[in-house]
């Protein structure tokens, strides 16, 4: 039976085979009228004859390399194990189901208070502005500012408006482009050459904002598989740079070089412990070129004054670490450009470190200059660098020319008048003094500091962590961030760096001041809990609050809670002005200048109650 | 060490005698680029030399009041001859026209014909990227000239590292410190695109208007160095993001900036929650919502940081952003900080986006397969290097089936798309509503700087609190803000919704504040600053309604004609980006160069890898309402020249194309033709 089958089956594909041997035999044909067909004929057959074996090899190696080729480049999720096959009944189905979370979950009342709670200013900005007062029509009566910055007294000065009208005039406003793409104006040009010429550096580029200067900075230079040392409690900017330049980060305690140098401690004993264990043979293959491994390159990156409380970095000993263990330094310098400094030159010039010592020097224009943009100023070939490879200097418009024409001549009043810096140190001095004297407050501060951090001592306040975690010891000494106190309070652990810190100082510099206070917080505290940070806030806030109503504007020191590592704790951010004496070359200065010494006094001294009289409310 | 010249290389050294910049009937004959290019060389030099003094530059007047073209004489330079017809209209003005414009900044054009509507035409489909093919030949010969560059570079870079070890000491580790930039990564910048650096940063001067002023420069050596001369050069500025034609000294605009320095300062001194806020902040804030129709907006200080530091308040983990693969650094900086998930889809293919959709969905996370979050789609409106506007219908579609948020980033298309010049919802008639999020920039249309991101009223108010910069970046200044408010005001017109015509496609949508108002409607009196006064011209929305128009013709009228006249381009015509096709490399450097050196100079940006892909090399023109029809006319018939040389029309057949004349002469019709 089965061969009737299969004779009856061989009849009807009759045609079939028939078809087949002839197409087989046209395409026989025209593989042989290919050039060069023979050569292939023979090889095959001669090399089938030596060894069968090797057809077969040959046949699926060229299979793989068709495989190869036609295989997609990028891997998508149906190559994961993980993908799940559906039909398109079910895709329907799951895609019907889908229902994602809203885009915003509606504010909160905290939220909302939060929002509430942000000053408006009516009219312009300065010394004493005027606030928008919600549901009337007439604005507040003028209040000392202490909020926002302008530590050079520059903003309203009518000079630098005079010079923008007129800028304004011959380029517009706008620059409508890109630096690559006309958008590089000459006065930008001028302006880098100025804030180089400030700081004694070779050269400096400009962005069109502080915030993303730095954050577009560090992925410039630092690359996957680089190492970065950072303060554990550097700003915002540059963990966000950190983030995206992928590169690895290790963290050191904040603001202390002797942790620093035991991270780079350990890094060199780890390299060589690695060097050694790859032995002679690597090394031998790498004299003779053979492999080839990208070095890795070692930054550290920190601020001059920290954003988040004001401490200050010691920049020589800094210097003398990273050129001992050959790192980079990127320092951020957004809130020390323009107010420290005999004329306001930074750090650098306070400590009488010369720029070019420092690899990149990254600062606000905004904060100091009172205009916009940031800059980053550096050897000619850290800034050529960034010019084709910092995303925001690449992808961004650049400044507009009226903002970069105020900030260079902000940058010649400075240097033209130290009497400007002369009297914003005198102040923030003034108000130091005042400050230091208030019950239930800290300042991590530095003294010199133009920003002055004011937080809360939790013990003072009636903090109390709550019972679930008792482990937490509760904060034994309060006073010894205390400025007076830093010397007098020096904890064992730390005696060795700081006394080594205040050699350094005082033989290079003569600030004994300024050396004792550099005082390490986060080795002190534990990270300050949610809980304990919304409550300081509700009371800063209520501070605040009565200080305003008192006719001085001061703000807490906004935070981004949940989004930040290592979260900072709750302070007023106070913002001390001077430059009263800004009058001279210029002319005079008629709705410029800062804050005079007596103002500075009595807003502390409104503080002062504000703080007594919400602490008795709160007690 | 001197260097030797390198035909790559424009090198000019001092000559005798004077050269008049060659005219364009002299130039046809000169088939061969190379001789072309030489001679061009040789001559520019000798005229520079000629010219080194620098044109001094005349003292401004400072009055703000602009009366009629005469302004011209005073405002320019001493060069008093209009040959190349940059400073003064073609035609003379008639006695009833009166343009209170300065000429170089926003060209004078009377002509009612020279306008059209930028709008979709309803029904009709979009059109995705389409990506024309040049000849094989081409294709061919730009790897092979990328492959001759990349070799050549290779063997400069073995043989100079042994020869010359000092000139690459900051690629190789020195004195225990790693290369600054390793070789590998720089050798794009320094093997290839530094052979082109003339076409890059080039300084400028003045205002990015309808013309602008270039500081002349030279390298002596190789591109390392470029040095200025001092001499100054006027050239027709078909480049700047500058659509509407904001960007202006003077003008109703400026005159309010002016009066805003006064009043407030430069700058308001802090970020948005620390007291860097002032009342113009809340204004402009309005009116931005007011202007896209949405119900609250937020100003950031930067339009890159726009992007950035909002994305990442948006989105967390175990959120997937879906992005379109041309969408720009900006987007992706703020994605990748935001930690969300990120999958791509085939720029502006719907069938491709809605396959990832259906993917994405149904698979959930990866490994756990918990279901996302959200899922934020991204797009821009009009993508800046190809041009080509989103398929906003077919996304509004997707949208409902699919569940996603979208978010468009209307950077360029913002002023510059739709009747109203309210983007690519404004384009497409569509509800603005319909959007989740609108962000786009003041860079670009309004002359100003900076971004905006708009939305309901909820979602703004947590932006202000978890977006990066209201908490640490600096606030907007008050000069931006008004040239922004001044500039908005002006496009939609000040008056009361019945005071102008009411438009057939507008609809009530509700403010913040719980008013509802036509959108797009004008913006009324209240919501300006008291203190500013527009001129009526900028106040009846007549202007800003003329701008409209005007870029809408030019670049449709560009875009189109480029087509006809053979060469391979890309988006759609209404936007006002268009990109024309290079394809080779070496062609980039000369056509800029050719287009520089004309008699009417024009400045144009080329852009290549990695801002496009490998081969697909191009220039792209940014057409602006501040251009006249002669304008658009002078750059056509520069790139039917160039073209013809370079060899770069390769789009329709010859028979379908039009001369240049034939174009210039049937503009209208071309323009106002059905696609």
């Amino acid at each position: 039976m089965s061969t009737t089958m299969s004779t009856s089956s061989t009849s009807s594909l009759e045609p079939l085979f028939a078809f087949l041997s002839y197409s087989l035999a046209t395409a026989e044909s025209a593989f042989y009228r290919l050039p060069g067909s023979a050569v292939i004929v023979r090889y095959v057959k001669s090399s089938h004859q030596n060894d069968p074996g090797r057809t077969l090899l040959e046949l699926i190696l060229i299979i793989f390399a068709i495989r190869t080729l036609l295989q997609s480049r990028t891997r998508t999720d149906k190559q994961q194990k993980h993908f799940i096959e559906f039909n398109e009944k079910e895709i329907d189905e799951l895609v019907a189901d889908w229902n994602p979370e809203p885009l915003t979950q509606p504010l909160s009342a905290e939220d909302q208070a939060d929002i509430a709670c942000v000053p408006i200013i009516s009219g312009p900005t300065g010394p004493k502005p005027r606030l928008v007062v919600p549901n009337s029509p007439s604005p507040s009566k003028p209040v000392i500012n202490l909020a926002t910055y302008n530590p050079t007294g520059l903003a309203g000065s009518e000079y630098l408006k005079s010079r923008a009208i007129s800028t304004l005039r011959k380029y517009g406003l706008g620059s409508c482009g890109p630096t690559g793409f006309y958008g590089m104006i000459d006065v930008h040009l001028e302006l880098e050459k100025a804030i180089a010429g400030f700081l004694g550096a070779d050269a400096a580029i400009l962005y069109a904002q502080a915030l993303s200067t730095v954050a577009s900075v560090i992925p410039a230079f630092c690359k996957r598989g680089d190492l970065v040392l950072a303060d554990r409690h550097a700003s915002f900017a540059i963990r966000k740079g950190l983030e995206i330049s992928r590169a690895t980060v290790r963290w050191y305690e904040h603001n202390d070089l002797a942790s620093l140098e035991e991270v780079m401690m350990g890094i060199e004993r780890d390299e060589r412990r690695r060097a050694r264990r790859r032995g002679c043979l690597s090394s031998l293959t790498r004299m003779l070129g053979l492999t080839h491994k990208r070095m890795q390159a070692k930054y550290i990156v920190t601020e001059g004054i920290f954003e988040r409380d004001g401490a200050m970095v010691d920049l020589p000993k800094l210097v003398e670490l990273k050129n001992k263990y050959k790192y980079r330094l990127i320092l951020d310098e957004s809130m020390s450009f323009g107010t420290v400094g005999r004329t306001g030159r930074g750090l650098t010039e306070l400590y009488n470190v010369p720029a070019t010592k420092v690899d990149m020097i990254v600062g606000s224009v905004a904060n100091a200059l009172g205009t916009g943009g940031g800059f980053c100023a550096g050897a000619e070939a850290v800034v050529a660098h960034q010019r084709i490879n910092a995303p925001a200097s690449v992808f961004s418009a650049s400044l507009p020319a009226l903002l970069a024409v105020a900030a260079t001549e902000a940058i010649n009043i400075l240097s033209a008048s130290p009497s400007i810096l002369e009297s914003l140190h005198e102040n923030a001095r003034a108000a130091r003094a005042a400050l230091d004297k208030i019950d239930g407050i800290e300042i991590p501060s530095h003294p010199a500091s133009a920003v002055i951090h004011v937080c809360l001592k939790p013990s003072f306040w009636g903090w109390r962590e709550p019972a679930t975690d008792e482990g937490t010891p509760t904060l034994s000494s309060p006073g010894l961030l205390h400025p007076s106190s830093a010397s007098a309070l020096v904890p064992p652990a730390l005696s060795k760096s700081t006394s080594s810190k205040s050699t350094s100082s005082k033989s290079g510099h003569s600030l004994p001041s300024y050396s004792s206070s550099v005082s390490p917080t986060s080795q002190v505290y534990p990270p300050p809990s949610a809980e304990q940070i919304a409550f300081e806030e509700s009371i800063l806030q209520e501070i605040a609050d009565e200080a305003l109503g008192q006719g001085v504007l001061v703000v807490r020191a906004r935070r981004l809670r949940g989004q930040e590592v290592n979260e900072p704790r709750a302070s007023l951010k106070l913002c001390v002005s001077g430059g009263q004496a800004a009058t001279g070359a210029y002319g005079g200065e008629p709705g410029g200048g800062g804050l005079s010494k007596k103002e500075i006094e009595k807003a502390c001294s409104v503080l002062k109650s504000a703080i007594g009289k919400v602490a008795s409310r709160r007690r | 060490m001197p260097y030797e010249p390198s035909p790559m290389a424009f090198r000019s050294s001092p000559s005798q005698s004077i050269f008049k910049k060659k005219s364009s009937q002299t130039l046809s004959p000169m088939t061969s680029a190379t001789s072309y290019l030489s001679a061009l060389s040789q001559a520019d030099a000798r005229a520079r030399a000629a010219s080194r003094s620098p044109t001094s530059t005349p003292a401004l007047s400072l009055s703000s009041s602009v009366t009629g073209s005469s302004e011209d004489t005073v405002l320019d330079d001493t060069v008093m001859d209009n040959k190349d017809g940059l400073l003064l209209p073609v035609r003379p003005p008639t006695s009833e026209q009166v343009f209170d414009t300065v000429h170089t900044e926003f060209g004078h054009c009377g002509n009612e014909e020279f306008r059209y509507t930028s709008q979709h035409t309803p029904g009709e489909p979009v059109e995705g990227h389409v990506e024309k093919d040049p000849p094989y030949y081409i294709l061919l010969s730009t790897y092979i000239s990328y492959l001759i560059l990349i070799c050549i570079g290779h063997v400069r870079d073995f043989v100079g590292k042994r020869v010359h070890p000092a000139r690459y000491r900051h690629l190789m580790p020195y004195n225990g410190y790693a290369p600054l930039t390793s070789d590998f990564d720089s050798f794009y910048t320094r093997r290839l695109k530094q052979r082109m650096d003339q076409c890059f940063s080039q300084p400028v001067t003045g205002v990015a208007g309808r013309t602008i002023l270039c500081l002349d420069r030279y390298s002596p050596d190789y591109n390392h160095t470029q040095i200025l001369t001092g001499g100054r050069t006027r050239a027709l500025n078909i480049s700047s993001y500058n659509y509407l034609g904001f960007a202006q000294g003077r003008g109703g605009c400026a005159d309010a900036v002016e009066e805003s320095i006064k009043r407030y300062g430069i700058s308001t001194c802090g970020s948005r929650l620390e007291g860097g806020t002032c009342d113009l902040h809340t204004i402009s804030e309005a009116l931005v919502a007011r202007f896209v129709g949405m119900e609250d907006a937020l100003i950031s200080s930067m339009g890159f940081a726009t992007n950035s530091t909002f994305i990442p308040a948006l989105v967390e983990k175990g959120c997937l952003v879906i992005s379109d693969e041309l969408n720009h650094a900006s987007i992706r900086f703020g994605v990748r900080i935001s930690g969300a998930s990120v999958r791509m889809f085939k720029h502006n293919d719907m069938r491709s986006l809605e396959k990832l959709l259906r993917e994405v969905i149904s698979q959930g996370q990866p490994k756990t397969h918990r279901p996302w979050k959200k899922i934020l789609l991204i797009v821009e409106g009009l993508y800046s290097m190809e041009g080509t506007l989103v398929n906003l219908p077919a996304i509004i579609e997707l949208k409902k089936k699919y569940k996603f948020y979208l978010f468009v980033d209307e950077a360029h298309s913002i002023g510059a798309l739709g009747p109203h010049g309210r983007g690519v919802h404004d384009y497409f008639h569509i509800n603005p509503r319909s959007i989740d999020v609108l962000m786009g920039t003041f860079t670009k249309s309004f002359g100003a700087a900076g971004g905006y991101i708009a939305g309901n009223k909820a979602l703004i108010d947590r932006l202000r609190l978890r977006g990066h910069s209201g908490a640490y970046a600096e606030s907007m200044t008050p000069p931006v803000l008004t040239q922004v408010v001044a500039s908005m005001a002006s496009i939609m017109g000040v008056g009361l919704p019945s005071s102008i015509k009411p438009s057939s496609t507008a609809m009530t949508v509700c403010a913040a504040n719980g008013e509802h108002y036509q959108h797009p409607g004008p913006a009324p009196p209240s919501m300006l600053p008291a203190w500013m006064a527009l001129p009526p011209r900028l106040a009846s929305g007549e202007e800003g309604w003329n701008r409209l128009r005007r870029l809408a013709f030019n670049s449709r009228y560009l875009a189109l004609g480029l087509i006809k006249l053979g060469f391979i381009t890309y988006g759609s015509p209404a936007s006002p980006i268009v990109p024309l096709l290079l394809f080779n490399p070496g062609k980039m450097n000369m056509f800029h160069r050719l287009m520089k050196d004309r008699q009417t100079p024009i400045v144009v940006v080329v852009v290549a890898y990695p801002a496009t892909a490998l081969v697909t090399s191009r220039v792209r023109f940014c057409v602006s309402a501040a251009h006249t029809k002669e304008d658009i006319d002078t750059v056509l018939r520069a790139c039917d020249e160039v073209g013809d040389i370079l060899d770069l029309k390769h789009g329709i057949p010859k028979s379908e194309r039009w001369t240049v004349d034939e174009l210039v002469s049937r503009a209208v019709e071309l323009v106002n033709a059905p696609q």
